[in-house]
């Protein structure tokens, strides 16, 4: 079967029991096999079978259930219509992409306006539609960004709730005023007819019937879809309330309570707390999503595209692989590339928290989104659109926020089952108190918690309907939903922030929990690459200096192809050697090279070719064997005629820069760290004494490095594997947590849960630290959720009130409601302080590798957590 | 499934489930009724209150409840007949 993901922007989601709605409602339809959504960025991720569902019916349900996709409007500049049959074809291009929500094109103004869902198709692609069936188009206006309308939907959001909460507050306080005008000094100020329960309910109706309007028609149209949400227990609250308050005015004689049970306020007090915790939310909720919008504003809106000689300024998700585009000092580079011509130096500081500009000359990478300083140059686009690395690390961090720790699943179960679990709750209270708590425990006398009032002649019905409504309104499964799902969000953002992609929430998790780090040695520990570290002269090499042996052998190794040759030229070339041609060149294999230099024989190779040329070491036998023991290759130099020894070069693998600093740090964190490597012993040993490390699994075979990290696994160990190649992936796939360098191969970051977007593997320490903090923010925020319910629930069913005779009041429990929801976002957003240990200079957005052969390729998990 | 043999499938559903929840709902609002009415003393008023509240409650646990397992119910039996 055919499966299609897409990614929907939704609106008007404010909590995690949204995210259960939007996810049920769509997990319904026929067709959709998955659904995750990530309530900070606002998106839901479908997976559907387009045979059986389309995107139309998912915007239906959505609506229906409460929730909007916004589309957009673009107005594109069709020419090359000339009839009817023109728009027909024009229309039937743009509705026929994915994502298009109608289409209308005027014939003589030659302006097609399209409406479209941002996310799953754009502009860009808009006007390709039109150009493949034959007709010219452009953009007639540029249009926001993703980020600017994702900034709207939010600010609209945030408007409805502000309009909301600035028409129910002043008349929240009034019918308040009015409700107690009977109480302290209010009779002197306060106007008689304001405690009329006439009056009194006609300032309610309009906030029942305005603000309080969204509950009832959202947990109707959930409840259609068999769908149950927060909105529920509000629209049962309030409009149980408000049904009592307008009975009682209206039928005082009832048996309701008379009128001395106008619940009026309680009916509007619930819908302004609720408001006021909806507004407070939103502001705070896009705070935890503030990764992914420093993210998304580094993505530039346009390019400058060299078409025909000239340079055209056009939107940036226009630009196709293989454009050529120009760059002036100042501008921003639009989309990843490689310098044609031109010399600049650009600030990547954004992305790799390199602080001073990087050189770029012809052949030099470029990545979109960093910003051009000094000089202009051209680049040919090499990826573009969602292809871009910034673009792969966006969707990274999205993935990763919309997925779900394993620690959720418990949450998770318990928010799906706490609506329903509540109302029945909700049942067995109103059954207890009617048939048996009111008979043996109700005292006129009793009063509300924190208020003056008693509850005096409230009859049986409306005393076990106001603990009944009170259970329903207290109860806050907003808390537990959120608890994980809103620390994920904001530790994977603050991974991004500091260079760290968690690819998922359960990296995160499980990283917190590590035990063991093991590191593969050549490429992670180590530079991957040889360098000269020592040269000896040899004793009675009278006139001999290391400039003169290290010359010798340059020269003899100039062209040569092997990484200890080339090694001794680069260190040649560094020491301002001015290298010649050799003569007489002789490879030989297996042992070194023989050549001329200046007329001079010179040997350079191992003890077998000095043995073989009869050419006596015995004056540097001692320091070989010292160098050897460091893990270093020495390689002997002789030179003369007859051959006699001149001297030593050592090459090795040298640690790069904070590896040694990265494993002091993991072992000050109680972390056990490993080695592991193909080599032999004595250089693993070497290497592992330099950087610290002491357990060395040396001469492990690439296809048994997964089995050496399965032998800590099974001796109870969490296991963490850093590696860069492909002969890594089996054990970063095999290890608990796979953490891949950002500058390795593909096979491993395609592997790996983890990447590091620089080389410094002190990032391995920022991972755990962040993991840390994010599981230690899930455990407070459920401990938190879960014992204000497990507290609030009892006491708003009444179970002090035969001790106490204190019973809380609706109005009270929408209160405690909505600062226990808020306690959840505003004890996350406490993780914004988080500093890493490190404290290295400013975090950087996604640092990405140098340019160079090692361009950054991201890929995103193929599937989200379930 | 296509869409025009989806339409009568939905409305099977839903009709079933609007059959079920209802009942459910005013099986247990009538239970209450009768309990209230043999044990103590309650006002009419009373009685009739607490059914009309736990049909109400009752109705809100039972929509989903119902609607699901209406749901389910079908698509299994749609499943055996695409089956044969």
């Amino acid at each position: 079967m055919a499966t299609t993901q897409i990614s929907l922007p939704v609106m008007g989601m404010s909590c995690a029991s949204c995210t259960s709605t939007v996810e049920g409602a769509l997990r319904n339809l026929d067709g959709v096999e998955d659904v995750g959504v990530n309530l900070g960025a606002g998106h839901a991720s479908v997976s559907y079978d387009p045979r059986q569902v389309n995107l139309e019916r998912m915007l239906e349900t959505l609506h229906d259930v409460g929730y909007d996709v916004p589309s957009v409007e673009a107005s594109l500049l069709v020419g090359g219509m000339t009839c009817a049959s023109c728009v027909a074809h024009v229309e039937k291009a743009l509705t026929g992409l994915e994502g298009v929500t109608g289409a209308s094109v005027n014939l003589g103004l030659g302006l097609a306006r399209v409406s479209y869902v941002p996310g799953i198709t754009a502009p860009g692609q808009l006007t390709r539609a039109v150009r493949d069936v034959g007709y010219e188009a452009e953009v007639q206006d540029e249009g926001a960004s993703l980020l600017d309308r994702e900034r709207e939907a939010r600010q609209e959001e945030l408007r409805k709730q502000k309009r909301n909460l600035w028409f129910t507050l002043p008349i929240a306080a009034l019918v308040m005023i009015g409700t107690f005008r009977d109480m302290w000094f209010f009779p002197s100020v306060v106007p008689s007819f304001l405690g009329n329960p006439y009056v009194l309910g006609l300032l309610a109706t309009p906030v029942v019937f305005g603000p309080g309007r969204q509950f009832f028609v959202n947990s109707w149209r959930g409840l259609r879809h068999g769908v149950t949400d927060m909105n529920l227990l509000y629209a049962t609250g309030i409009g149980a309330a408000y049904g009592i308050a307008v009975l009682n005015t209206l039928f005082p004689e009832a048996g309701f309570g008379g009128r001395g049970a106008t619940f009026f306020e309680s009916a509007v007090l619930l819908t302004a707390f609720i408001v006021l915790g909806r507004y407070l939310e939103a502001v705070t909720r896009g705070r935890t999503s503030e990764a992914i919008r420093k993210l998304m504003r580094l993505q530039p809106k346009t390019a400058r595209v060299v078409r025909a000689g000239a340079e055209i300024e056009m939107p940036a998700d226009e630009v196709l692989a293989g454009d050529v585009l120009a760059v002036r000092p100042g501008e921003q580079i639009a989309v990843d590339g490689l310098v044609l011509d031109g010399y600049s130096a650009v600030d990547e500081s954004m992305l790799t928290g390199e602080s001073l500009p990087v050189e770029k000359g012809a052949g030099a990478a470029v990545i979109g989104g960093t910003m051009n300083k000094t000089g202009a140059f051209r680049f040919r686009a090499t990826k573009v659109g969602k292809d871009t690395a910034l673009a792969q690390i966006i969707d990274l961090v999205e993935n990763a926020q919309a997925s779900k720790a394993p620690i959720q699943k418990l949450a998770d179960w318990v928010a799906g089952h706490f609506i329903l679990g509540v109302h029945i709750l909700a049942l067995a209270v109103f059954a207890f108190w009617f048939f048996y708590g009111y008979q043996a425990f109700f005292d006129p006398n009793s009063s509300f918690l924190l208020s003056p009032f008693t509850l005096g002649s409230i009859g049986v019905f409306g005393f076990s309907l106001l603990l009944s409504v009170t259970v329903l309104v207290i109860s806050c499964p907003c808390a537990v939903g959120l608890a994980t799902p809103s620390a994920i969000m904001a530790g994977s953002g603050k991974g991004a922030e500091y260079g760290v992609l968690f690819k998922n929430a359960e990296a995160l998790e499980t990283t917190a929990k590590l035990t063991t780090i093991v590191f593969d040695k050549t490429g992670t520990l180590t530079r991957g690459e040889p360098s000269v570290t020592d040269v000896v002269v040899a004793d009675g090499e009278r006139g001999s200096s290391e400039d003169e042996i290290l010359d010798w052998a340059a020269v003899a190794e100039r062209g040569s192809e092997h990484p200890l040759g080339e090694a001794i030229v680069r260190a040649a070339e560094e020491r301002g050697l001015a290298l010649r041609h050799a003569l007489d060149f002789e490879s030989v294999p297996g042992q070194g090279v023989a050549a001329s230099v200046d007329g001079r024989p010179v040997l350079l190779g191992n003890r077998k070719l000095m043995e073989s040329r009869g050419v006596d070491v015995a004056g540097v036998q001692a320091d070989a064997e010292r160098l050897e023991h460091e893990g270093k290759t020495a390689m002997f130099v002789a030179a003369g005629e007859p051959a006699a020894i001149a001297g030593l070069i050592a090459v090795a693998d040298t640690l790069k820069e904070h590896s040694a600093d990265a494993i002091a740090r993991l072992h000050k964190m109680g972390i056990e760290v490993a080695m592991v490597t193909g080599d032999n012993r004595r250089t693993a040993a070497a290497i592992a004494r330099q950087v610290g490390i002491d357990q060395v699994l040396a001469e492990v075979l690439p296809q048994d490095k997964a089995g050496e990290v399965a032998k800590l696994q099974a001796a109870g160990k969490k296991v963490a594997m850093v590696g860069d190649g492909v002969n890594d992936a089996p054990a970063l796939a095999q290890a608990d947590v796979g953490i891949a360098i950002g500058s390795g191969t593909d096979v491993a970051k395609e592997t790996g849960s983890i990447i590091l977007i620089r080389e410094d593997l002190r990032d391995v320490v920022t991972a755990i630290e962040i993991g840390r903090a994010t599981l230690r923010k899930v455990k407070q925020n459920l401990f938190w959720a879960f014992a204000y319910n497990t507290v609030s629930i009892p006491i708003g069913a009444g179970l002090l009130y035969p001790a106490l005779n204190l019973v809380v009041s609706p109005e009270w429990a929408a209160f405690l409601m909505a600062v226990s929801s808020l306690t959840v976002t505003l004890n996350t957003l406490l993780m914004r302080r988080f500093r890493p240990s490190l404290g290295s200079g400013s975090p950087s957005l996604q640092q990405l590798p140098g340019p160079g052969a090692r361009h950054p390729s991201i890929t995103a998990p193929e599937g989200r957590a379930a | 499934m296509n869409s025009s043999a989806a339409a009568p499938e939905t409305r099977k559903v839903v009709r079933w489930s609007v059959l079920g929840y209802t009942a459910v709902s005013l099986s247990l609002a009538s239970a209450f009724y009768a309990a209230a009415s043999l044990i103590g003393s309650y006002t009419e008023v009373a009685k009739a209150g607490g059914a009309v509240w736990v049909f109400m409650l009752s109705m809100i646990v039972s929509m989903p409840l119902v609607t699901s397992a209406v749901k389910a119910r079908t698509t299994a039996r749609e499943g055996v007949h695409d089956g044969n």
